[in-house]
């Protein structure tokens, strides 16, 4: 507290001794004036602190002069330590004595139970107006051991039990609702459980994985590397996968969402979690933002009267906003899906936004048995199974679908207590699925 | 030749393979190797049974049927394409095949040039294949092939392999003691040659940089680089430089050197012999253009370092600047003696249209002040201190212009001399100096009126004022050393010190020997008191800044040893030390002995000395050990155990024993003795309170050190704001300061909140030292930001004597030269650090660090060593007769563009004028148009351009 001390802050009582003689010595005759403005109050820039920060390293290319600044901010850093642990040791017991002593006595005044209450509006050094959840505003005192670097409109306060003064700051305001998203677990599903897909894996690493681990290559070529991706094709076509995929590859933080959840009860609350979802993102970079079935918010604007429909569109212009806006984003990376990208709003996959669109076809005949390959390879089936005639066949079976008949062929051994899938399950099994995938569309009739 | 053609496409496709992604596939490949084998292609089957076949070849004991067999694999590695996230197919394909053909290889029965070709097959192989266990097989197979083909037909990734691979053979072959003659390490030596070659054969410049200072050997680039990529080449070394541990930085900057050379970059070259402080080079640059305007251009950058003209002679040391002027013409000897200066500037205050004087209240601003004072009546701020105030803040703004209303253009008697008293009317003297500055023929007729003054002080300050009047320039008549040589040997204190100092502005960065002669005795005067010891040591340092010369060196040495240990004490012995420093400045190893001897003095200021010497050796190297060095100084809390236990008396204590030296320095050296016998802990304490000082010297020297290069000084921020959180209050002290020296000019935000903060802290001497380093870094600049800043000081602190003086003077160096000067040390595009300009910001710095004995009582003209760091800080293009042509020009932030693809822009955000123009520190110009091309390569300061032969006007095409 004491070394930082900003300003004469005649109503700061209990500070340590040393500070406390010095200013008791200042020259009696001089009136107590009104002190600074201080920058205390004002809405503060996001980011690490320009104190903490370090020093941007340039040039980007990989190179033995990066190195070497690298370098020097490791020793300045290493430096550093040693300095601050030399100087915690050298500390006189006394002080922490001391300290300890203060610390209880803080805890005495703060009181407990301590309320929570969200900050409006800071009067001047020592007031402020805060709201609780029962909803009146008050005028109430800030406590002189409140770190009044920390206090920012809008940010949660703890509050005296009684005299409602602001006793301390609550720091972490990341909405729980993102954390939620943040992917602890890797996905089990790797590159090589993705049959095929050759093309689609290869433009989703350079788009994706190798700007967050190899940024120098793009710097080497003078490009600026993608922002992002969309995967779009037919259902079943393996975009989800190939998202688990680079879940399960990278180091980067993965946060996913499927674009439904941004879809919320209250206005302006969508917005919001579009925001705090990049803000987070963006503290954790290098990161990976996959956004599942886009076609929730990301329609096509048009004129509607339902509040509910300009609510989702307005979610929409955040994200507009947040992949490609007025704030750069660094290392954050989005991956987009959806069946329908037709009937997305073209602001929302410009270049700039949305850097490169990867199509997801059905299945050729080579890929429809390597898939079936991975799905069957498992299994234990009968030798007259010749995969090659299942896929072979006409059909437009994707992925999925695939997968659907291997687990149905599957299903049918089993209802039969045999240890081995016939080729007569396969067969059942595809017409049933195919039939199913067909129900309600009356295929051929108008042929 | 269908081969080549191919192998062109392979440097394209190949190059960006990562090792990473290739453990990856081998993990994989080596899962299901089995599965593999079904899963492949039709080609990729193909391919592989073929790889096969040609494997089984090697094999059979025919050797007519090894080179075929050889040839065609060649081919196969050589034209496979691949992404850049996967392994080349043959290479996967061979993966099984390597033990057998390593094998294979040991025993190899064919002719030489085969095993040769199946080396350098290998040798890719091995590049994909190799763990980290298996040593440099890349590396050795290609050393082993007889007939070795060029590393870049096999791809770019190959020779970065290659090259990353030869970097850490070489390494390792120095740790186990091979001697660099021998053959393997020449053979290396070469390859790293031929690896380079190719690099910058292909854009990557820095790559051949990096190997080959790896091996030791970054002076054969010289003849490796062109007309081409010279350029990026250069800017990679010399921005590496401060980074290097010795010696490899001096071997950067002289190879670098030797390239801008032999390329015919005559500034380039020149600006990096000024740093490599060399005389022989800068003279062999310097005779080196027969073109008679670039000649012109090197006087300027000369005239601009101020480095002895002597040094242009065969035989610097034998040679005075009057014979070296004589030999040149005379037009390039007013670009060298910068007499053009002062007109320059004129002119471009003109053209900027601030030649009218501004008055002190336009400086103030006073109604825009917090009306502080409310109803109480000034009282207690004496107007003495005011007036003084007033004069720096006059000598300052108006510098250089020589029109202001207080001094200059008054009528006599009616001069702002008579408002000050005693002392105050020295530094109001001097200021005449100040705003003459740079015009020594009008200036000299000003000043000389007052050296007739009865007034002693008045005529110290002439004295002065006439020093300061020829600060970097010089001139024919050598008026300083006449007027002054003869007031060396008066009987007044405040003559002799006028005259000391005088001399060591006009001839500062001079390293004239008759100034040597002159001063030096002084120096040696025991019975002299301290204080013009002291100065004496430091204008002797001023004129010697950076010359390592032992004859003074060996004096001041000699002085510290045997004046006895109460004048060793006294305040002024600081700068004793402080003038030895300053003859290493820059000059690292150079001052080792002189450290070693320091050691052997016992006496404190021994310790002050040795670590000024260190810090001034490395000022501007960023040598990280070094900070490392001063940190442990500032670790040890000397005065902190015995303080701490009587905490509750000790600022009492503390404020009596800071008081007391204020004193002058007559009854201060008395002084002392008589204390000894009173109580022995009173002396004690004086002793430690002595002891400390040397700390705040630490912490400036880390901001000295530091400020060279923009990482470290952005990291030593950091360390400040640890020191300021456990610092001792001699600590906190200098830590403004350090900000101060670290960013001189140069305005930026979070430092201007640090500094912000710091003005209202609780220790006034802080607070005091925080307001004086927001002037220092706003110097010249005319930050508004700022300016508001101190406006609001100036209210808070309306009844504090002495931080509202302190403020008024920030207030005047932030408006100084009405923004046409800079403060920074560092020019030619931050490259360089200009020696006299550190030395008089330090000195000031140093005078600072006890404020309340110098600059808050009677030596405040310590404020004018300022004036030693002032340049104009303009851009000005000449034609080739030298006089102005205005063009169009672009000014706009610097961008660091070392190391990036392409031809990217060196500056952003620019704006259109037309010169001259102002530049402030981070800031770049260019010209707008190719009508001209300029005679220098960095464009600030006077600039010569020559019309492009080549350029068509647009308008004469339609």
């Amino acid at each position: 507290m004491g070394n930082a001390a900003s300003g004469l802050n005649p109503a700061g009582g209990n500070k340590d001794g040393q500070n406390k003689d010095a200013k008791d010595k200042k020259p009696q005759p001089k009136k107590w004036e009104p002190p600074l403005p201080t920058r205390v109050g004002k809405k503060k820039k996001r980011g690490p602190d320009a104190a903490t920060k370090l020093p941007a390293v340039y040039p980007t290319t990989r190179c033995r002069l990066k190195l070497l600044k690298m370098e020097r901010i490791k020793d300045y850093l290493l430096l550093e330590e040693e300095f601050v642990q030399s100087q915690e040791r050298m500390k006189p017991s006394v002080m922490e004595d001391k300290n300890e002593e203060e610390r209880t006595r803080v805890d005495d005044l703060r009181g407990s139970p301590m309320g929570v209450g969200s900050l409006e509006e800071i009067i001047d050094d020592d007031h402020a107006i805060i709201s609780t959840a029962s909803g009146p505003e008050y005028y109430v005192s800030i406590m002189s051991f409140v770190d009044k670097d920390l206090l920012e409109p809008g940010c949660s306060v703890l509050l005296h039990h009684k005299t409602s003064a602001v006793i301390g700051v609550l720091q972490d305001d990341t909405d729980p609702m993102v954390n939620v998203m943040k992917l602890d677990k890797a996905p089990t599903e790797s590159y090589a459980d993705v049959g095929g897909l050759d093309n689609q894996i290869q433009e989703i690493k350079e788009s994706v994985e190798l700007p967050l681990t190899h940024p120098e290559l793009y710097e080497e070529m003078g490009i600026k590397p993608p922002k992002g991706v969309i995967l779009y094709g037919v259902p079943g076509t393996g975009k989800t996968l190939l998202a688990k995929a680079v879940a399960n590859q990278t180091s980067a933080t993965f946060l996913r969402v499927v674009g439904s959840e941004l879809i919320q009860k209250y206005l302006g609350d969508g917005p919001k979690l579009v925001r705090e979802l990049f803000r987070v993102a963006e503290e954790h970079a290098p990161s990976i933002v996959f956004i599942d079935e886009i076609d929730a918010i990301g329609t096509k604007r048009y004129d509607s009267t339902s509040g509910g429909e300009r609510e989702i569109q307005r979610t929409m212009l955040e994200l507009l906003n947040q992949l490609d806006g007025f704030d750069t984003r660094g290392d954050v990376k989005v991956i987009m899906a959806t069946n329908k990208i037709e009937s997305l709003d073209p602001a929302l996959i410009r270049p700039g936004r949305i850097d490169r669109k990867i199509e997801f076809p059905l299945p050729d005949l080579k890929t429809k048995l390597r898939i079936f390959k991975l799905h069957t390879s498992r299994m234990s089936l009968s030798d007259d199974v010749d995969l090659e005639e299942f896929v072979t066949a006409k059909d437009e079976m994707s992925g999925a679908d695939i997968k659907a008949v291997c687990t149905e062929a599957g299903l049918l051994a089993l209802r039969e207590r045999r240890m081995r899938v016939t080729k007569q399950d396969f067969t059942t099994a595809r017409e049933k699925v195919l039939y199913r995938k067909n129900e309600g569309t009356p295929e051929g009739l108008y042929l | 030749m269908p081969i080549k053609e191919e192998s062109t496409i392979v440097v394209h496709s190949e190059d960006p393979v990562k090792k990473k992604e290739k453990e990856k596939e081998k993990l994989v490949d080596g899962k299901d190797d089995k599965a593999e084998g079904e899963d492949l292609s039709e080609e990729d089957l193909q391919l592989r049974n073929e790889l096969e076949m040609l494997v089984e070849r090697l094999r059979e004991p025919d050797h007519s049927l090894y080179r075929p067999a050889l040839e065609t694999m060649r081919v196969l590695i050589r034209t496979s394409t691949s992404s850049m996230t996967s392994v080349p197919k043959p290479l996967k394909f061979l993966r099984p095949h390597y033990p057998e053909l390593q094998e294979l290889y040991e025993k190899f029965p064919g002719s030489v040039e085969d095993k040769g070709l199946f080396a350098d097959i290998l040798s890719v192989l091995s590049m994909t294949y190799s763990t980290p266990l298996a040593g440099h097989t890349t590396l050795s197979y290609r050393l082993d092939s007889p007939h070795p083909s060029a590393p870049g037909d096999w791809g770019h990734e190959y020779v970065l392999h290659l090259a990353s691979e030869l970097g850490t053979e070489y390494s390792s072959q120095v740790e186990k003691g091979t001697s660099v003659s021998s053959p393997e390490m020449q053979k290396l030596v070469e390859l790293a040659e031929e690896c380079a070659k190719w690099f910058l054969g292909h854009n990557a410049e820095a790559d051949a940089v990096d190997l080959l200072s790896e091996c030791e050997c970054v002076e054969k680039l010289v003849h490796l680089v062109d007309n081409v990529n010279y350029a990026r080449v250069g800017r990679y070394m010399v921005s590496c430089v401060n980074l290097l541990i010795p010696p490899d930085d001096i071997a950067f900057l002289r190879t670098a050197h030797d390239i801008y050379f032999r390329q015919a970059r005559f500034p380039d070259a020149m600006a990096l012999a000024v740093r490599l402080n060399d005389a022989n080079l800068v003279r062999s640059v310097f005779n080196a253009p027969a073109n008679v305007h670039m000649k012109q251009q090197l006087a300027f950058i000369i005239a601009r370092s101020q480095i002895p003209i002597v040094w242009l002679a065969e035989n610097p040391e034998e040679t005075t600047t009057d014979e070296v002027l004589s030999a040149l013409p005379d037009d390039l000897v007013a670009c060298l003696t910068n007499t053009t200066l002062t007109n320059h500037f004129k002119a471009f205050g003109k053209e900027l249209g601030v030649t009218d004087p501004r008055s002190l209240e336009d400086i103030y601003k006073s109604h825009l002040e917090p009306s502080s004072a409310r109803s109480v009546p000034a009282q207690g701020v004496d107007s003495a201190r005011q007036n003084l105030a007033g004069t720096f803040v006059n000598a300052f703004v108006n510098v250089g212009f020589g029109n202001e209303k207080m001094m200059v253009d008054v009528e006599g008697g009616q001069s702002w001399i008579y408002k000050n008293k005693d002392h105050g009317m020295m530094s109001a003297a001097a200021s005449l100096g100040a705003s003459l500055l740079w015009d020594t023929e009008v200036g000299l007729t000003h000043i000389d009126k007052y050296t007739y003054s009865n007034e002693e002080y008045i005529k110290a300050g002439a004295f002065m004022a006439m020093g300061i009047l020829h600060t970097s320039v010089r001139t024919e008549i050598d008026a300083p050393l006449a007027l002054l040589s003869e007031q060396i040997e008066n009987k007044s204190v405040p003559l002799r010190t006028g005259a000391i100092v005088g001399l060591g502005f006009a001839y500062a960065s001079t390293h004239r020997a008759d100034i040597m002669a002159l001063l030096l005795p002084l120096v040696a005067d025991e019975t002299l008191t301290m204080s013009l010891a002291a100065l004496a040591a430091l204008s002797l340092g001023f004129v010697f800044v950076g010359s390592c010369n032992g004859e003074i060196a060996g004096t001041i040495l000699q002085t510290m040893m045997e004046r006895d240990a109460a004048q060793l004490t006294d305040k002024w012995a600081r700068f004793m030390a402080l003038g030895l420093a300053l003859l290493y400045l820059g000059r690292q190893e150079a001052a080792d002995a002189t450290i070693e001897t320091l050691r052997a003095i016992e006496h404190s200021l021994a310790k002050q000395a040795q670590i000024l010497v260190d810090i001034c050796a490395y000022a501007g190297t960023s040598n990280v050990l070094k900070v490392q060095q001063m940190l442990h100084y500032c670790t040890d809390h000397i005065t902190k155990e015995d303080k701490k236990e009587e905490a509750p008396a000790e600022p009492a204590q503390e404020e009596g024993a800071a008081t007391q030296p204020n004193g002058t320095n007559e009854t201060a050296a008395p002084s002392a003795p008589a204390d000894g016998t009173a109580t022995e802990e009173k002396k004690e304490e004086e002793k430690k309170e002595d002891d400390d000082t040397f700390q705040a010297f630490a912490v400036l020297g880390i901001a000295l050190v530091a400020m060279g290069e923009d990482v470290g000084a952005e990291m030593s921020l950091r360390t400040f704001n640890h020191l300021m959180h456990y610092g001792e209050p001699i600590i906190r002290k200098a830590i403004p300061l350090a900000l101060g020296l670290l960013s001189t000019s140069n305005p930026q935000l979070p430092l201007l909140d640090t500094l912000s903060k710091y003005s209202h802290d609780s220790d006034l001497d802080v607070a005091a030292n925080a307001i004086f380093a927001m002037g220092l870094i706003g110097a010249g600049t005319n930050n508004a930001r700022l300016a508001q800043m101190l406006r609001q000081l100036a209210g808070y602190y309306g009844k504090e004597p002495d931080c509202l003086f302190v403020t008024r003077v920030a207030q005047g160096l932030v408006h100084a030269g009405k923004g046409t000067v800079t403060l920074n040390p560092f020019y030619q595009d931050r490259g360089l650090m200009s020696l006299p300009a550190v030395a008089g910001i330090l000195a000031t710095l140093i005078a600072f660090t006890d404020a309340k004995a110098f600059v808050l009582d009677k030596s405040h003209w310590m404020l004018y060593y300022l004036i030693l760091a002032m340049y104009p800080r303009f851009f000005i293009t000449l034609d080739e007769e030298l006089n102005p042509l205005p063009i169009t020009v672009r000014v706009g932030q610097a961008v660091d563009v070392v190391g990036q693809a392409g031809k990217p822009r060196t500056i952003s955000g620019f704006q259109t004028y037309q010169t001259p123009v102002r530049l402030a520190t981070a800031e770049r110009a260019e010209l707008a148009t190719e009508e001209y091309l300029p005679y220098a390569s960095v464009l600030e300061g006077l600039v010569i351009l020559e019309k492009n032969p080549g350029w068509e006007d647009e308008k004469m095409d339609l």
